[in-house]
């Protein structure tokens, strides 16, 4: 009985919350004080799809046969990197996942705006990424595990160009990978009061035949006073190496 | 970018500067300061500056602390948060940063001051930043390189290069809300303001952390309030008093500036520790090869 009622509300709260989309507007997202949309909250993906990406439903956009458009000795390269996952995967050795990657964990993240600078802080590994609102170039000679992020609003989308990539992350436990020429365009769109759409376009013409893309729902934790705890990859690794040593 | 730079390598690097050891440089030195090149702790004399202009605010009325900070030498601090003699060519005598009690010593339990001496004489291979793990609470505040304070609504938010570590400190009065049991690197930080002070309370840290690089430390039951205090436009007076009833005998307190980096279009890198350090394979791929000698 109790379920039953449960189920009547979220029908209810569904029809509700989707109305004005099906009466086709779209959510159009609170202001920050300085007039942003307003993305700020914990963040997290439901079903992390960091096994293979191309395996998780409807992830990968473009192309629509939702392969990733590898070049030949890019596809020998990646089952390569499949067979050897174990060791290889840079999130085995705890070194910073990259980008689409971290976004698509199953680990929440906060997002805080301020008028010149948008910040991302991850649960995972304790890492930060700052998107800079009025910087408009990439730094030169230089490249970044995490890339360098400059973002700018197109309408009520945070659209982030991220490049000066180093080629040490893979996209997924898989072996998708990239090179150094590697450049994401993500964009975080408000679909509700408490969904965020998270769009990103992957180009990399030493890796790639053409660029692809993809398409996911992150979901905000709606629990009062809710808070980031710490996934510490390398302490944890300590320890569990140390109990092995212990035996 | 990747600072190819493991921390031990850091702390003898800057450890061998010659000006370690003495005074705290004036608020204007520092990295970021005119003359203040990257990573350099007031290194070189920097030229005379205008005086400091007053409290930049936000729309509320708050000190709008927006910026990035370094909080300089603080007599050798990073190293010895306390009083301390000359240990080595490279680690010389410093006062530290410890105002309370007057004698500028952590008031440590007698077995806690003993384990303090050990992990100084035996056991710094086990100091946590050679790990890559995140440097706590108020440790954080005073690591090289400076660290970045943002403001976006109802919180303060401070990222650091090292480590690319962060502190998210709610400003909204609010209570703590973790159970006893959880424990964490940068524990839990709540925060309000009283004037112009931000006061930060931070609980359920762990005892993985260290004060400084030269052993000492805290248990799990380390309880620290800051004070964050705007006095112009480029200085905050930072205070820390450390509370901890498993190690030490009374509370005690630190205190220093955090001077702003005025260094233009200066922007946090991205410091990749585990991503430099092989010490985490020797763990991983040797353990009970390489850890297990260590043993002997």
């Amino acid at each position: 009985m109790k379920r039953r009622c449960t189920v009547i509300l979220l029908a209810a709260a569904a029809v509700w919350t989707f109305a004005p989309l099906a009466a086709g507007q779209a959510y159009t997202a609170p202001r920050t004080p300085d007039g942003q949309p307003d993305l700020q909250g914990i963040w997290e993906i439901r079903n992390s799809p960091d096994k293979d990406i191309e395996k998780a439903k409807g992830l990968i956009v473009e192309p629509k046969n939702g392969k990733i458009p590898y070049q030949p000795a890019a596809l020998a390269q990646k089952k390569q990197n499949e067979k050897n996952s174990a060791k290889a995967d840079p999130l085995n050795s705890c070194y910073m996942p990259g980008v689409p990657r971290i976004n698509l964990l199953e680990y929440p993240f906060q997002i805080f705006q301020t008028p010149g600078q948008i910040a991302i802080a991850y649960e995972y590994i304790h890492n930060f990424r700052n998107i800079y609102l009025n910087r408009k170039q990439h730094m030169e000679g230089i490249d970044f595990w995490q890339g360098d992020s400059l973002g700018h609003w197109e309408g009520d989308t945070l659209v982030v160009d991220v490049g000066d990539f180093n080629d040490q992350t893979w996209f997924d436990k898989a072996g998708d990978f990239h090179s150094d020429e590697l450049h994401v365009t993500e964009a975080y769109t408000r679909t509700g009061a408490d969904t965020l759409k998270y769009e990103a376009t992957i180009e990399d013409p030493k890796t790639f035949t053409m660029p692809w893309k993809i398409s996911a729902t992150l979901y905000r934790n709606t629990k009062p006073n809710a808070r980031l705890l710490e996934y510490e990859c390398h302490y944890l690794a300590e320890q569990a190496a140390a109990k092995k040593e212990g035996k | 970018m990747t600072r190819l730079l493991s921390p031990i390598a850091a702390v003898l690097a800057i450890a061998a500067l010659p000006m370690f050891g003495q005074p705290p440089a004036a608020p204007e030195g520092g990295r970021g300061g005119p003359g203040g090149g990257r990573g350099g702790f007031g290194r070189g004399r920097s030229p005379a500056l205008p005086p400091p202009g007053p409290t930049p605010r936000m729309a509320d009325g708050k000190p709008n602390m927006t910026g990035y900070w370094n909080a300089g030498m603080n007599g050798g601090a990073v190293f010895e948060v306390q009083k301390h003699p000359r240990r080595s060519q490279s680690l010389p005598a410093g006062d530290g940063a410890i105002v309370d009690p007057p004698d500028g010593l952590i008031p440590y339990q007698p077995w806690a001051a003993e384990k303090a001496k050990d992990n100084f004489e035996h056991h710094l291979a086990d100091e946590p930043e050679l790990h890559c793990y995140m440097s706590g609470v108020p440790k954080q505040i005073y690591v090289q390189f400076g660290f970045q304070i943002l403001q976006p609504p109802g919180y303060i938010v401070m990222n650091w290069e090292f480590m690319h570590s962060y502190r998210i400190i709610p400003t909204d009065s609010r209570e703590h809300t973790l159970g006893p049991n959880v424990h964490l690197f940068e524990g839990d930080s709540v925060g309000h303001w009283e004037g112009d002070t931000l006061v930060v309370d931070t609980t359920n840290l762990n005892d993985r952390t260290w004060f400084d690089t030269a052993g000492d430390f805290h248990s799990d039951q380390l309880h620290v309030v800051e004070r964050f205090t705007m006095v112009n436009d480029r200085t905050i007076n930072y205070e820390a008093t450390m509370d901890d009833s498993k190690v030490f005998t009374k509370p005690w307190k630190i205190a220093m500036p955090l001077m702003r980096n005025l260094q233009p279009n200066y922007e946090i890198m991205e410091f990749g520790c585990i991503e430099g350090n092989q010490d985490l394979h020797h763990y991983l791929q040797e353990a009970g090869g390489k850890a297990a000698e260590k043993k002997k």
